[in-house]
């Protein structure tokens, strides 16, 4: 009985009745709607609250203490931990390298990105065959990019010595990665493909709802290709070229793959983020405490950059 | 793609001489060199002979050995990660699917009191970045007994801690599940069918390519996740192929034929998966985007 009036209903949901008897029909729903949205909530919400609510509020409060992930007792030190950062020259020098990163690792993609969208917009052949390939460096597993950039910048057999022995200037050759001076900027090239890559998808998606009578009449006007882009075309994607900015940007306070797989943070501390120094604060010198202190920071760095662009934003869509 | 075409007709125009022309293609052509050039060079190192590794290991194309992928496969354990990550990814692509389709359609359609207070708190979860949560999940995971076992990637990875879990999931689901026509259920109830049978035989189907842009997404970042297993699967022997493949490079850093085979062991799923879902992909992250 049961099943039949199932699959009836599957096939067959509107032809049956008529509207006024359907109305009449339905049994008061309310009730039986808390059951149900229980059932249905309770099992997500109970994993989601364990494994993800339950310990980012324990973070905030482990940050006040002094855990060092072994004693029994945790003891409360207040903001010392918070104190203390400020004192540690290796986050100091992990902030200021993550500013380095969030700075250079969003500006060079969204330039380069917004330059490679319009070009593959202007009547190109391949178009689509364009875009996947600067898409692919995006999808591949964040490990395996900063493993290969790893041997791109290898001091002996690396292609980048090698290119720049090849054009003699056998000088400015080094161990990219091992030199203080360039640890992490060479870090930072491995990042940028992929970054390029989901800014030129997203940017040339965008594209697509411009306004093209506007930019047929600035070209009628004698207006050239970098005017009509300057002009038209680019104050009509500024809204989603924001978006793209401020999803690279929150992403470069977490970096922390290619960081950690290149250099793990060294020579020293020059390539230091604080993504990797929070993991070997929590896991290699087993301070809880103190990490959580770190992790506290990283949240509150990128959730500031996030409030401060969706600021922008609503400024944005209420300008126009 | 008429679209497309008219627009790239009429208003991107071509450039006025073959001068620009010749420069547009050579800059699109550097480009797409610079993205590729990564991929041929892992193909490459994987395909070397162990004596051509030792004078150049990255010369492109020197020399072919194919035996590299059986030697990933077995010596370096990359069969082991790689039925890991298929086991790991499938899981939690299927639990954050199944979770988040149910209450985020719970959300959408039921009247109940406190439904904007459960929205929040789940929404509340896109905004928690892993690191937030790694510390104390760390040691949460070792008093369950869980550090180690497969489920201490899943259950992050589900409750949303490597960011496409249930937040996204009960977000992407909710606003699907709120454009669906409440008529369609109406008439099931009338024809005897409980609410759960409305969710899985009427409002579900309907919701599938929802499902499937959330499907894609966790997949991609369960497949390639790198922290979690890192942290989580430290000295076990249920790791992943992102941390196996960083253990492996860490370690034996001469081999670097089996770190490349390694490599495209993990890359390749992707790859496939990304050229048939290609659509899905991108269509969920653009609709991040556009938000």
């Amino acid at each position: 009985m049961q099943t039949r009036t199932e699959g009836d209903a599957a096939q067959v949901p509107r032809q049956k009745r008529g509207f006024i008897e359907r109305y009449l029909s339905v049994p008061p729903l309310r009730r039986q709607q808390v059951y149900y949205a229980i059932l249905f909530i309770a099992p997500g919400l109970a994993i989601y609250l364990v494994f993800m609510l339950y310990p980012f509020l324990n973070t905030i409060y482990l940050s006040f203490t002094n855990w060092n992930g072994a004693t029994v007792t945790k003891d409360f030190v207040g903001l010392s931990n918070y104190a203390r950062m400020l004192g540690d020259a290796a986050v100091l020098k992990a902030f200021f390298n993550n500013v380095i990163w969030v700075i250079i690792g969003t500006i060079s993609p969204v330039v380069i990105g917004l330059f490679l969208a319009l070009l593959l917009w202007s009547g190109t052949r391949g178009s689509l065959t364009f875009r996947t390939i600067y898409f692919l460096p995006f999808i591949l597993p964040l490990v395996v990019v900063a493993l290969v950039w790893q041997w791109i910048f290898h001091p002996l057999f690396g292609p980048v010595n090698k290119l720049l022995d090849s054009f003699g200037l056998e000088q400015l050759s080094r161990g990219w990665l091992g030199d203080p001076n360039t640890a992490l900027y060479a870090v930072l090239i491995s990042a940028i493909p992929g970054a390029t890559g989901f800014v030129v998808m997203v940017l040339f998606a965008a594209l697509q709802n411009v306004d093209v009578s506007q930019v047929e009449a600035a070209k009628i006007d004698g207006a050239n290709w970098f005017q009509r882009a300057w002009y038209i075309v680019i104050p009509q994607l500024a809204p989603v070229i924001t978006m793209v900015t401020a999803i690279t940007l929150i992403g470069g306070f977490a970096v922390f793959d290619n960081v950690f797989v290149m250099t793990g943070g060294g020579p020293g501390h020059a390539s230091e983020v604080l993504g990797t120094y929070t993991y070997q604060v929590a896991f290699q010198q087993n301070q809880a405490g103190y990490g959580s202190a770190l992790a506290v920071l990283m949240t509150v760095l990128s959730l500031v950059s996030a409030i401060v662009f969706v600021r922008l934003r609503e400024r944005q869509s209420n300008g126009t | 793609m008429a679209r497309e075409a008219q627009s790239q007709r009429i208003a991107g125009g071509a450039p006025r001489n073959w001068l620009a022309a010749f420069g547009k293609y050579l800059v699109l052509l550097l480009f797409a060199a610079l993205s590729l050039y990564p991929l041929l060079l892992i193909i490459s190192t994987s395909l070397k002979d162990p004596l051509d590794v030792t004078a150049d290991p990255f010369a492109l194309f020197s020399s072919f050995n194919p035996v590299n992928f059986y030697d990933a496969w077995t010596l370096g354990g990359f069969g082991g990660y790689f039925w890991n990550t298929v086991v790991i990814t499938t899981i939690s692509v299927v639990s954050v699917v199944a979770l988040s389709s149910l209450a985020g359609y719970a959300l959408a359609r039921f009247h109940f009191p406190g439904s904007n207070i459960v929205f929040f708190i789940f929404i509340l979860g896109l905004m928690i970045p892993f690191f937030s949560v790694m510390i104390p999940l760390f040691y949460e995971l070792k008093n369950l007994s869980l550090l180690g076992t497969k489920a201490a990637v899943i259950l992050p990875a589900i409750a949303g801690a490597h960011g496409f879990g249930l937040p996204l999931g009960v977000f992407l689901m909710r606003s699907f599940y709120m454009d669906l026509p409440e008529e369609l259920a109406d008439a099931a109830r009338v024809e005897g069918a409980n609410e759960f049978q409305v969710f899985r035989r009427i409002m579900l189907p309907l919701s599938m390519p929802g499902v499937a842009v959330l499907a894609v997404l966790v997949f991609f970042q369960t497949w390639n996740n790198f922290l979690l297993p890192l942290v989580y699967l430290q000295g076990s022997e249920n790791q992943m192929l992102a941390s196996g493949l960083y253990l492996f490079a860490g370690g034996r850093t001469g081999e670097y034929e089996l770190a490349a085979a390694g490599s495209l062991i993990m890359v390749v799923p992707v790859v496939i998966f990304f050229l048939i879902f290609q659509r899905y992909f991108i269509r969920g992250l653009t609709a991040g985007a556009f938000k």
